[in-house]
């Protein structure tokens, strides 16, 4: 009853797989999720209604919930399962692991089996892998009993829950990437006309890799104790960024046939891009963390900023000096065969997951549906302390939600959410990324060129797929390209 | 020692405990032996197996079912820059560390040899760093060597220019903070050694010597050391055994980054099976430094009988 | 040692030189100490500071209140305006408890094991030179190694992120120090009066009890707190052989963690600082015999 332990197997013959959106369309329908489900309900009383049949199932018994969660987001967790407790009667107890552990902490169930969490809040591009180990429970079946109509329309990004077509999350964190202007700058006259004598277009928030790499350079001044920017050029927020400029070049990773095609022509350049724009960057974007970022920026002496909705709560706040002087985008992209697509990028992400040793399932993923319907996410949301950044429609109505990110934010990072393109949800998603981050990384400090860098990159994609089983790749890769925003899709190749 | 009836007999007479037939001897070293078995040897038989299998969680089978490749993840470890850094990075730890404690540790030594009024005292805050848990002292070094701390600082008025280094994010330099760390909490180790051995040196032979009229950096070099070398070599011995083994301050400072630049074999190990989840290449590499260890290591050890 | 006078230098400059630099020592042993201790009574505004402050001058126990009740950290936070300066957080009650059940039962194993098995080889020569080789390379063996391994065993018993499987990896791991620190305690008690008991009737295990055991109490009680020192500061094990329902002080510090402030080093330190006392305490009580436990009982004091 759902305790598959078996990786999830692709029934070809139920599912005959197509190219492209007819593939995606077949799988959707044929799962039943547009169909009316058997507990038909309103989505705005889904709590209610979860709560309600948690109850019934854990009528007469003594239940606990154990979830394993990353410490630093109880104050995400805490509200809502205290008001689950309160509906329910079924307890929850917390079991907290160092931030930097969690996906592994998931994995290790994998060989320990020992059935220590119920739930788990692992980042969403560490689901593919925790789902070959058979660490996750398919929640496709409960999906269909419980998921009212309407369940997802709201719930703006979800891409990350799916895997090989089949559920087995519910987001809960809107981590897309947004950027961050200097209100100032942007709209002085003096810079504008400046910029524009030399560029041929005014200022304003970039649309494009291109048009903000120029402003950047633009404003470049560190005699002045000024900076184009405070991007990242550390580990992974340097391969993130690269994501989303190659995307922005109208290309898509792998090809059909997941044969890399990041060192593409379109690879290179956007590498060199990225190589050149470090010369914009502010002294410490090679090694400051996150937070150092956050304080960099907030002194108001650099340009832009490249962040999540954690880095707003703290630019929005009192410690930083410029609350109210920013002006927000979405990540620049591309003009593709003629025309401008967007390409926000969204690259963490945690997710409810029910583990697969779970022996009380139902009731698990009945708190998953709680915690992230429109009701109970918004009071997780609301945290100032939480790691949980908006990613239901329903809270960027929220007055709560929108003193903490500024209205204005808000309406960006709901762009954003709209339209992401999504992380690489492979299994050995770490490998690939490894290898990625650390020749991208070799080509800014000049090590190897962009073209060398991006070659042993697909050398290694391609040893990589080889060890993971190409026929298994592709079975996720292909789900995985029809699951990418719409929008975007009939742009990259 | 006049002979007893119990010298040289590997069974003991008297009633044994496990019953007839097995020796006391045998059932005193019974429960050791058997922890030893269920935590050292049987995992060590399954990392035989490991080894030789491609395993990983996310093959979705069990390890006991898992793939045979006879002997290609050796030979993959063989060419993984990655592996070959860590177990190179990782001897070079021991020399560099272990080298300078025992440097530290004798200069420092030498000064202790005569009574002051504050020497207990003066002994019980240099061997402190010994008793501080690795990991606290290794938050410690972190922040004291973060771009904006303390020795940073110091280093700015020193040199009356800005100074904010980020040392942990340097490929190059971030050993440095790694190895200061490991020296600053091992020295008193190698200290307490070193005064223990000069303490009990013999001291007829100084005596001479100094009757002799010998100058103190002679009788150092050519009576103490020579004296004191069974106790160097003891400590030079467990120090590199027990560096070699170099886990937490990698961990707190750098995770074994950035990228794997200061990578010990512990982190490499660490980061093979829990990060990328590559078992069974990892338990090949177990077993490489296993036997790398146990060539080097063995017959090292038996010195410290003697 | 009277001779020493000549070899260092009598003249009082060179004494005063010697003087200095062992304070240069003592100040360099006690300076990350200090910063620790420092910062975890720091607030929050402090704690990265540049210039750094050496010495809070708004010294606070919010740190400590985050570590050992956060419920109250976070109404001391509520008071102060709603700052940022709390957590919401388990208190570490949890991780001090199982520390200390842990690495107290892996001592009490180890040292009796350990005893029981040094005894054997002194007097009985029991496996001769191979078992006593064989406790060393447990030591060699990088414990990484067998962490795997020790996972799939583990949920084959039912033993994963339990007391049990801690105990035991802890016990094993230390063995080597039990066996072979008491091992030189007995060697330093004679055979005769062993021999002298049993004349008078006792049997062999009689006599090491009765006479042997009460003579080198000392050394065992010191080779107890040695192995109890190694258990409460080990790091990796209890990283990978626990998924959080078990966490070691160790494993603790590195959650002070928060989305909004980054990593919470005032509360790691105070966390350090508590955690790290009671190691000061015993590695003081037994100094005597610490070098004689860091070297396998090969050099004597």
């Amino acid at each position: 009853m759902g305790m598959s332990k078996q990786p999830i197997v692709v029934d070809t013959s139920r599912r005959t797989f197509l190219n492209g959106a007819a593939a995606a369309a077949a799988l959707i329908v044929s799962d039943g999720y547009l169909a009316q489900p058997a507990y038909a309900t309103m989505l705005g009383t889904i709590h209610t209604e979860a709560a309600e049949a948690a109850k019934n199932l854990a009528a007469g018994r003594q239940v606990t919930l154990k979830i394993l969660e990353p410490s630093g987001s109880l104050g995400n967790i805490k509200p809502v399962a205290e008001r689950w407790t309160a509906a329910t009667g079924i307890n929850i107890q917390y079991i907290e692991v160092p931030l930097g552990e969690i996906n592994q902490k998931v994995m290790l169930e994998a060989v320990s089996k020992s059935g220590a969490f119920d739930i788990a809040l692992p980042a969403s591009f560490g689901l593919p892998d925790q789902v070959e180990a058979g660490v996750l429970l398919n929640l496709d079946q409960y999906a269909q009993k419980y998921e009212p109509p309407g369940f997802r329309d709201d719930y703006l990004y979800s891409t990350g829950d799916f895997y090989k077509g089949s559920l087995y999350g519910y987001l809960t964190d809107g981590d897309t990437y947004s950027m961050f202007y200097l209100k100032d700058l942007l709209s002085s006259k003096d810079e504008n006309k400046r910029f524009a004598d030399k560029h041929g277009y005014g200022l304003k928030v970039p649309d494009t890799w291109e048009e903000l790499d120029a402003m950047m350079a633009h404003f470049h001044r560190p005699e002045k104790g000024m900076y184009g920017g405070t991007l990242f050029r550390t580990q992974y927020f340097i391969a993130w960024e690269f994501w989303s400029r190659f995307h922005a070049k109208g290309f898509y990773p792998f090809d059909g046939d997941l044969n890399p095609q990041i060192n593409n022509e379109a690879g290179i350049k956007a590498l060199t891009e990225l190589v050149n724009a470090s010369k914009s960057q502010y002294p410490g974007a090679k090694t400051n963390g996150l937070f150092e970022n956050f304080e960099a920026y907030g002194q108001g002496n650099s340009f832009c900023n490249i962040g999540w909705g954690g880095t707003q709560k703290y630019l929005n706040g009192p410690k930083s000096k410029v609350a109210g002087k920013l002006a927000f985008g979405n990540m620049p992209g591309g003009k593709v065969k003629g025309t401008l697509i967007r390409t926000p990028y969204f690259n963490w992400g945690w997710e409810y997951a029910v583990s697969a040793q779970s022996k009380e399932p139902e009731i698990a993923y009945l708190f998953a549906l709680f915690a992230v319907s429109p009701a109970m996410s918004t009071i997780a949301v609301r945290d100032r302390d939480g790691y949980f950044d908006p990613f239901r429609a329903a809270h960027y109505k929220d007055p709560e939600i929108q003193l903490l990110y500024s209205a204005d934010f808000l309406k960006v990072h709901e762009a954003s959410m709209r339209d992401s393109i999504p992380d690489l949800y492979l299994k050995g998603q770490g490998e690939y990324f490894d290898e990625l981050r650390v020749n991208i990384q070799a080509a800014d400090s000049g090590q190897k060129s962009p073209k060398q860098a991006l070659d042993d990159t697909a050398s290694a994609w391609n040893r990589i797929t080889r060890r993971m089983g190409k026929r298994s790749q592709l079975v996720q890769w292909t789900f995985l390209k029809s699951m990418y925003p719409a929008g975007i899709r009939k742009s990259l190749t | 020692m006049a002979k007893t009836q119990n010298d040289g007999l590997l069974k003991a007479p008297g009633p044994s405990p496990l019953g007839p037939g097995f020796s006391l001897g045998f059932a005193l070293m019974a429960p050791a032996q058997l922890t030893l078995l269920a935590v050292v040897l049987l995992p060590s038989l399954m990392i035989l197996w490991l080894g030789v299998t491609a395993w990983q969680p996310t093959a979705g089978i069990p390890w006991y079912k898992a793939e045979f490749i006879w002997f290609w993840n050796f030979y993959d470890l063989y060419f993984d820059s990655r592996f070959t850094s860590a177990v190179l990075r990782t001897l070079l730890f021991v020399a560099v560390c272990v080298l300078s404690e025992l440097l530290i540790a004798l200069c420092l030594a030498v000064l202790f040899l005569d009574e002051w009024p504050w020497r207990k005292l003066a002994v019980s805050v240099i061997i402190l760093p010994m008793m501080i848990v690795p990991v606290d002292a290794a938050n410690a070094f972190f922040m004291l060597f973060s771009a904006r701390g303390p020795i940073n600082y110091i280093i700015a008025e020193v040199l009356g220019r800005e100074f904010a280094y980020a040392w942990l994010a340097d490929p190059q330099w971030a050993l440095l903070p790694i190895m200061l760390a490991e020296i600053w909490q091992w020295t008193p180790l190698m200290f307490l050694l070193m005064l223990a051995g000069l303490m009990n040196l013999p001291e007829n032979q100084v005596r001479a010597a100094v009757a002799l009229g010998a100058s103190p950096s002679r009788i150092f070099v050519k009576i103490m050391l020579p004296l004191l070398s069974p106790v160097i070599l003891i400590a030079l011995i467990i120090r590199s055994i027990e560096t070699f083994k170099i886990f937490d301050p990698v961990y707190i400072l750098t995770r074994g980054g950035p990228g794997s630049a200061t990578e010990s074999i512990s982190m490499f190990m660490y980061n093979g099976a829990f990060v990328f989840f590559r078992i069974g290449y990892i338990a090949a590499a177990a077993l490489l430094v296993l036997v790398l260890v146990v060539s080097i290591c063995l017959p090292l050890a038996r010195v410290l009988r003697r | 040692m009277p001779f020493v006078q000549s070899l260092v230098g009598r003249k009082p400059l060179a004494r005063i030189l010697k003087r200095t630099v062992v304070i240069f020592a003592m100040a360099l042993s006690f300076a990350p100490i200090f910063w620790l201790l420092s910062t975890s009574f720091k607030p929050y505004d402090e704690w990265a500071i540049y210039p750094p402050v050496w010495v809070s001058q708004r010294p606070t126990l919010q740190n400590y209140r985050i570590v050992f009740a956060p419920d109250a950290a976070k109404s001391f936070a509520a008071a102060q305006g709603g700052s940022l300066d709390y957590k919401v957080a388990g208190s570490a009650w949890k991780a001090f408890v199982d520390s200390t059940i842990i690495s107290t039962a892996a001592t009490f194993f180890s040292v009796v094991f350990g005893t029981l098995a040094a005894y054997s080889m002194v007097r009985f020569k029991t496996g001769g030179e191979h078992s006593a080789f064989q406790f060393l390379t447990v030591r060699m063996l990088p414990p990484i190694a067998v962490v795997v391994p020790m996972v799939a065993m583990f949920s084959i018993l039912n033993l994963s992120d339990t007391y049990v499987g801690l105990v035991l990896a802890y016990t094993a791991f230390t063995l080597p120090f039990s066996v072979w620190m008491v091992r030189s305690f007995i060697e330093d008690v004679p055979q005769e009066l062993e021999g002298a008991a049993m004349i008078h009737g006792m049997t062999q295990l009689e006599a090491f009890i009765k006479v042997t055991l009460p003579l080198i109490r000392g050394g065992v009680l010191a080779t107890a707190l040695f192995v109890f020192i190694l258990n409460w500061s080990e790091f990796l094990f209890a990283l990978t052989l626990t998924s959080g329902g078990i966490t070691t002080v160790t494993v603790q510090v590195a959650k002070y963690v928060s989305a909004s402030s980054g990593t919470l080093y005032g509360v790691q330190a105070a966390m350090g600082t508590v955690s790290t006392l009671p190691v000061i305490v015993f590695g003081y009580l037994i100094q005597r015999h610490l070098v004689r436990g860091l070297t396998f009982g090969s050099v004597k004091r």
